[in-house]
């Protein structure tokens, strides 16, 4: 087995780990921040497959994982501040990030086979849904968003490429997804057996 | 005795002003800059708020009371003889403080004998307005001025103040968010929630939806209050959202399990126009028998008299 490969494993396991903590946080900063240190090992772990297979495969992945990272770096920079001068700027990257998004996802959707072009149109507006609904209040939307990025994420992308009947085994890029499906219903578990707070907070008199 | 006088920021009804006896101070609104019209005088809170709602381009502004205004509601009082604890809207959101302490200090030597108080409510609204109701209820217990404006001080230190509005739209025309948060909150459907905060207006939080937003006040404001309920004084306010407003009411007396005592208040202009027309407030505030209380227990040391420098 290439060294490259088992690193890239590695690297996997440790994005496993941030991304499995990240939805168990309420916390909206914590929550990119871990998100976002799972996406910068992520993006390295499509780095080292790259470099133990063929790196013409990896690069798409590579870009939309640093999108990824820079995106939820950039959400944790503004909810930390929270500001309107840091919200609005941030609401103005996201919308950059999406117009991008949505221009790449359009020439995927044109250039995939006919016969699967209708999964990878689920899978543009599903990364959408996740992205805005990253940056909606309240820990929900991004919880049920991301269960359907998910889903098709394996769906779609390396790690299950059921449609084109081409399995590559990138067990740990299955088990990242997995993670995140596990760890938003383990949250969820959590939230239903913990007594129930309010989403707002108002100050005692 | 005193009189208590307060500015047009206490949102009071004329039926609240003689119940409570206030006398109070209007604001001025100008729509064009040059015509200036007395709030509750000249214009009612309903007219203002509607033609705010019927033309969007229209920025009206506030003006304070001058200090001849408070002048003019000082002295018939301490000519017959009553001292006067004057209550004003926070001095971060308005100069009717600083208007009521030129007038206060220019009597103060035509009146020697006479004591005249003048309280920052670092508040405004309905806030301003229970600040305003707990010192009537004190002044009818027979509390002097002076421990009527020390236990004010308490009471105005325990006042919360949010809304809820329709739209990010006036906020963005304040500078409060910007026009692509007001832009995308507008198609996302979401709604400020605000809240006054050491004196001024700052935004707390969005929420998604008006029934959401309804939902998650209304839990957040029982777990809040649900243990010292019977000890806080609570009112409800709207922008031209009354049946909104009764319904609130309604839930949180249920879900509190106490009696409002207050009307459902009609929010006026020196907080409408940061806010424009269709919104929901609340208020709440310890009512100053509990906080008596504590400090006949002494959970609470006298504190110094801070209003000396402002008091004759």
């Amino acid at each position: 087995m290439n060294t490259w490969f088992i690193v890239a494993q590695i690297l996997g396991v440790i994005t496993i780990c941030f991304e499995f903590a990240s939805y168990q946080i309420k916390d909206k900063p914590k929550y990119f921040l871990a998100t976002g240190i799972g996406s910068f090992f992520w993006t390295l772990m499509f780095v080292a497959i790259g470099l133990a297979t063929d790196m013409s495969t990896q690069y798409s992945l590579i870009v939309a994982a640093t999108y990824s990272t820079v995106r939820n770096l950039v959400f944790h920079r503004i909810f930390s501040k929270n500001t309107p001068q840091s919200k609005e700027a941030g609401l103005n990257f996201l919308l950059v990030m999406i117009c991008v998004a949505v221009i790449a996802g359009v020439f995927t959707v044109m250039n995939a086979p006919p016969e699967v072009r209708w999964l990878h149109i689920i899978g543009l507006i599903a990364a959408l849904s996740f992205v805005i609904g990253q940056y909606l209040p309240g820990v929900h939307y991004v919880r049920i968003t991301v269960v359907i990025y998910a889903v098709v994420v394996m769906l779609t992308q390396t790690p299950l490429n059921i449609l084109y009947g081409d399995f590559r085994w990138n067990v740990t890029g299955i088990l990242i997804e997995l993670a995140k499906i596990v760890s938003v219903v383990i949250f969820y578990y959590r939230f239903a057996s913990e007594p129930r707070r309010p989403e707002l907070n108002f100050a005692k008199p | 005795m005193f009189q208590i006088i307060s500015d047009g920021g206490c949102d009071f009804s004329t039926a609240e002003t003689q119940a409570f006896n206030v006398q109070v101070v209007p604001f001025y609104i100008s729509f064009d800059g040059n015509t200036h019209l007395k709030e509750g005088i000249d214009i009612t809170r309903e007219e203002y708020f509607s033609r705010l709602a019927s033309d969007k381009k229209l920025f009206p502004k506030t003006a304070q009371p001058s200090p001849q205004d408070y002048i003019d509601a000082y002295t018939p009082h301490l000519k017959a003889g009553r001292d006067i604890l004057s209550v004003t809207i926070s001095s971060k959101l308005s100069g009717s403080h600083n208007s009521a302490v030129l007038a206060a200090n220019m009597l103060r030597d035509e009146f020697p004998q006479r004591r005249l108080v003048v309280l920052d409510s670092q508040s405004a609204s309905i806030g301003q307005g229970l600040i305003l109701k707990e010192i009537a209820k004190m002044k009818k217990a027979g509390f002097s001025l002076e421990k009527t404006a020390d236990l004010a001080e308490r009471v105005l230190k325990t006042t919360r103040v949010y809304f809820t509005l329709d739209s990010l739209e006036y906020l963005r025309r304040g500078g409060r968010v910007g026009p692509t948060t007001a832009f995308v909150g507008g198609i996302l459907g979401l709604r400020p929630i605000l809240h006054l905060e050491d004196g001024q207006v700052s935004h707390l939080d969005n929420v998604r939806g008006k029934k959401n937003a309804m939902r998650l006040i209304s839990e957040a404001l029982t777990h809040t209050l649900r243990d010292d309920a019977q000890n806080v004084n609570i009112c409800i306010g709207h922008i031209l959202k009354e049946d909104d407003a009764v319904i609130f009411k309604y839930d949180t007396e249920t879900s509190l399990g106490i009696t409002i005592d207050n009307e459902v208040a009609e929010i006026g202009a020196a907080i409408g126009t940061h806010t424009g027309p269709g919104g929901l407030a609340f208020a709440y505030c310890k009512k100053f028998e509990s906080i008596v209380r504590q400090e006949n227990r002494g959970h609470i040391q006298p504190a110094a008299h801070s209003l000396e420098a402002e008091s004759a």
